[in-house]
């Protein structure tokens, strides 16, 4: 009760502070609002997962093991499965069938006599370790269109140790030092990895090298994308596009490969870890954009998100957000900025799962599980009140193109002033053992002076020309002044790019 | 600045605000003051009062597990003046820890990390007042904060009446596990539902592996099955579980059983297909609920089994159905040696000490494992 109270206060104090605040005009003009789902008396919503059944009603499961059902149009919620061990993702097959991932298990829970309750479990496959370690949380699963389930498998905590009866094959060498204490570790199988699993149950060991991967999503073209949360050997948390056999970048994991069954993979130097990995597409400036990513949910044929089609919205745990991810494909991968979306405006903290409902509404669940987060599910759906945004941030030979949703006042747009360009990078590296994990360094640190800016007829883009761009930075920029005809000014003002490669000369 | 504080107000001090009066080399008293971030966005300490112009030396030690703290003293009534500001620096947030150019800001400690602590000394306002401290990491300034009372006679409206403080801080409630904890035990509401009998928990249990399903039958029993070896592990008369621990998700815990465990296999694997001797490689399938209760399928060396386990009418024992329908061999179950329980069957013979059960017979056979009384 007193915590139900905590959050309520919390989503006052949120609204109260963000509506008085000068540049986002959020409130009667805003773009999108938030409201709050009530969830019935007694359910911890802390939201592991979501999914739409066929007519539109919410599914859900929750971290003390319930799957629930909600009709948006009765309000009403009803009980589908219960039981489960920590389930942190589902997915819907059909209206009485659903496939959730939970600690020992992917599992498909069936209601074989359509009386709307689950009466059969069955294991889809079990074929990956478990240590007992508190932190092997277990992510996913999204589907492909083949019908492949894809999870992600969290290494285990420093902070934790590991239980005498673990499951799977026990290789100490995947930890740093003896007792696992100095960064994230993976001691059973597949632990820092994405797994690809077959209709069959068959499991492939897809990629590896993450940390804490807690969000899975693919685009419509079959791209499967992860994200990766900031700490040890991720300097500040990635959108990560996964192909298969590909390393990300933590060492850990690096032992469920046959080459390095017997090694120590913590030993190598830098700069042999740095050229096996697979940059990420996308970096999530910490402290400025997110510190704790969760999934990614694609935008497509969406009504109510339609000036961000094909792009991704990400949770954010620490902070009341929703952020905005476009990518592009330069030199055969993608890369490209993230943006905020939706910041405050009565959202909670703890955005961990995602999905559009049948009227492309957004609806989000949060969790906390004893970190930064909250309980609840919430709403985002358009109001009608067109976004003046960034549409969208793209690398050009010289510069940065800039689209906007709706055309903009040249005045504002065409002075260098109202921009404010940042470059820097993160470096990859091992965390220096004395250093908080919550540590993370913008390095090399300046600023990128405007040489022109021209704007497009239409007045819907700006080119911004640089002196040089230098790939391995993470480009911010900040906009201000900015308004559209009517004078309103951007939602959303800074941006972020990654520039990992320039377009070919 | 002249002290003007009897022996008496500053051992007040020292006991309820935690602070302490220092004597420094030249003469001049410090107070002192030591407050802790912690986790769930606080501050150990929601508010503390010093005397006008007191030299304070204040200490901010991240003790929180994974998130970044600053804080900000402020001027009266301006912590949300200097919130707002800390969340438009946006870009400029990290290097300037946070913490905006204001005239509103009187003294701050920049961003520590978990485990790190700092120290200021300033000098506190002549001007009584409430002086709010606030961390202004994003996202935090809504509700991480306290105050700082600058009074004459060190007195602070009750902390229950004490409009300034956030409401949920305005109790010493001292830990909410360990009221979650009571709630388990004395309100069955942790569900939007009733749990009634049976009912199960997939958990991390001690004397299973961690891969199990727990469950609560009617008639005050229950049992750990474990779906990795397949098996009955342990069963347990009195109430079920607290899994208050387990669902919190921070820190490496187990479901703990809240009854007397009267019976552990003690056998790997006690039901053998063909010979006695071997031990066979297990599956887990599935379980399937039947009026409520779980029916396990798995198979064993390839034979599948089914399995379902009621209570016993008395409460003290359980019974176990087995179906094993198309075992081409002798199926095999294997006793527990050491007199905890007593078994019961109702097909086969015994032969050198072990249940054997023709082909047929393991169609469909119960083993009832009643708690010894002895």
């Amino acid at each position: 009760m007193t915590k139900v109270k905590h959050i309520l206060f919390v989503l006052l104090m949120g609204f109260g502070l963000v509506s008085g605040c000068k540049p986002k005009p959020k409130g009667a003009g805003a773009s999108y609002q938030v409201a709050t789902i009530p969830v019935p008396d007694g359910l911890l919503a802390e939201t592991g997962g979501l999914d739409f059944l066929s007519d539109g009603r919410l599914i859900a499961c929750f971290t003390r093991g319930e799957v629930m059902v909600y009709d948006p149009k009765t309000k009403e919620w009803s009980l589908f499965a219960k039981g489960l061990h920590e389930p942190l993702g589902l997915v819907v097959i059909n209206d009485s069938e659903i496939v959730v991932l939970q600690r020992p298990e992917l599992t498909r829970i069936t209601d074989t006599d359509k009386d709307g309750k689950a009466d059969v479990y069955e294991k889809i496959t079990d074929d990956f370790g478990i240590s007992g370690n508190y932190h092997e949380f277990n992510y996913g699963p999204v589907r492909d269109s083949e019908g492949n389930f894809y999870i992600a498998l969290n290494t285990a905590s420093s902070g934790g140790g590991i239980r005498d009866n673990v499951r799977g094959e026990l290789r100490l060498n995947g930890r740093d030092g003896e007792d696992g204490k100095r960064q994230m570790y993976s001691v059973v199988p597949y632990r820092g990895w994405v797994l690809k699993i077959q209709p069959d149950g068959k499991v492939i060991p897809f990629a590896s090298g993450f940390r804490s991967p807690n969000g899975l999503g693919f685009d419509d073209s079959g791209n499967l994308f992860v994200t990766d949360n900031q700490s040890d050997w991720v300097e500040t948390s990635t959108l990560y596009h996964v192909k298969k056999d590909r390393f990300f970048g933590h060492p850990a994991s690096l032992v469920w490969q046959e080459e390095w069954k017997d090694a120590d993979p913590f030993s190598l130097p830098i700069s042999t870890l740095d050229s096996l990995r697979t940059k990420a597409s996308v970096l999530f400036p910490h402290g400025i954009i997110a510190n704790s990513p969760t999934q990614p949910l694609f935008i497509k044929n969406n009504e109510q998100f339609k000036d961000f089609e094909g792009q991704f919205l990400i949770g954010e745990m620490n902070r009341d957000r929703i952020f905005r991810v476009m990518l592009e494909e330069v030199s055969g991968e993608f890369q490209g900025a993230c943006i905020p979306f939706v910041d405050g405006q009565g959202l909670s903290v703890g955005n961990n799962r995602l999905a559009f409902g049948p009227d492309g509404s957004l609806w989000v669940g949060q969790i906390e599980h004893g970190w930064r987060g909250d309980q609840g599910i919430q709403k985002i759906s358009s109001t009608g009140n067109p976004p003046m945004d960034i549409a969208k941030m793209s690398l050009t030979k010289n510069g940065f193109e800039l689209t906007f949703t709706q055309a903009v006042n040249p005045e504002g747009a065409l002075a260098i002033k109202n921009y404010q360009l940042r470059r820097y990078y993160y470096a990859y590296q091992k965390k220096p053992f004395d250093e908080p994990v919550d540590k993370s360094t913008q390095r090399d640190l300046q600023f990128v002076a405007i040489k022109d800016i021209t704007i497009s007829a239409d007045h819907m883009r700006v080119e911004l020309v640089l002196e040089a761009l230098k790939p391995g930075y993470v480009y911010e920029l900040k906009l201000d002044s900015i308004f559209n005809q009517a004078g309103k000014p951007l939602d959303n003002q800074l941006i972020a790019y990654t520039l990992n490669n320039l377009l070919p000369s | 600045m002249v002290l003007k504080y009897s022996t008496a107000l500053i051992l007040f001090f020292a006991l309820l605000m935690h602070s302490a009066l220092l004597a420094q080399g030249d003469g001049k008293k410090i107070t002192s003051i030591e407050i802790k971030a912690i986790p769930g966005l606080q501050f150990d300490k929601v508010r503390f009062s010093v005397a006008p112009g007191a030299e304070v030396m204040l200490t901010v030690t991240n003790s929180d597990e994974d998130m970044p703290h600053n804080m900000l003293i402020t001027m009266p009534n301006s912590r949300e003046v200097v919130v707002n500001a800390a969340q438009q620096l946006a870009e400029k947030g990290p290097e300037m820890n946070f913490i905006p150019n204001s005239p509103s800001v009187l003294w701050s400690i920049p961003v520590i990390y978990s485990g790190e602590s700092k120290t200021i000394q300033f000098k506190a306002p002549e001007e009584p007042g409430i002086y709010p401290y606030v961390c202004t990491y994003p996202g935090h300034g809504f509700i991480m904060y306290g105050y700082m009372y600058v009074t004459e006679n060190g007195i602070m409206p009750a902390l229950e009446n004490d409009e300034n403080i956030p409401p949920l801080r305005r109790t010493e409630n001292k830990n909410l596990q360990d009221s979650e904890s009571a709630a388990m035990h004395h309100h069955p509401k942790l569900h939007p539902y009733e749990n009634v009998p049976p009912y199960l928990y997939r958990v991390f249990i001690e004397g299973s592996s961690l891969a199990s399903i727990a469950v609560h039958l009617p008639n005050q029993l229950s049992y750990a099955w474990d779906a990795e070896l397949c098996q009955l592990q342990f069963a347990w008369q009195g109430e079920f579980l607290d899994n208050t621990d387990l669902w919190h998700g921070h820190k490496n815990a187990y479901a703990k059983v809240l009854g007397e465990i009267f019976y552990r296999e003690k056998i790997e694997l006690p039901i053998r297909i063909g010979s006695r001797e071997n031990i066979p490689s297990p599956e887990f399938l599935r379980y399937k609920l039947i009026d409520g209760y779980p029916e396990f399928h798995y198979l064993l060396s390839g034979v599948e089994v089914h399995e379902i386990i009621h209570p016993n009418k008395e409460g003290s024992g359980l019974i176990r159905t087995i179906r094993i329908s198309d075992a081409k061999e002798p199926v095999w179950f294997l006793f527990n040696a050491d007199g905890q329980v007593e078994y019961a069957f109702s097909k086969g013979e015994i032969e050198e000490g072990a249940l054997k059960l023709s082909p047929d017979e393991a169609k469909e056979f119960t083993i009832t494992v009643t708690k010894s009384e002895q």
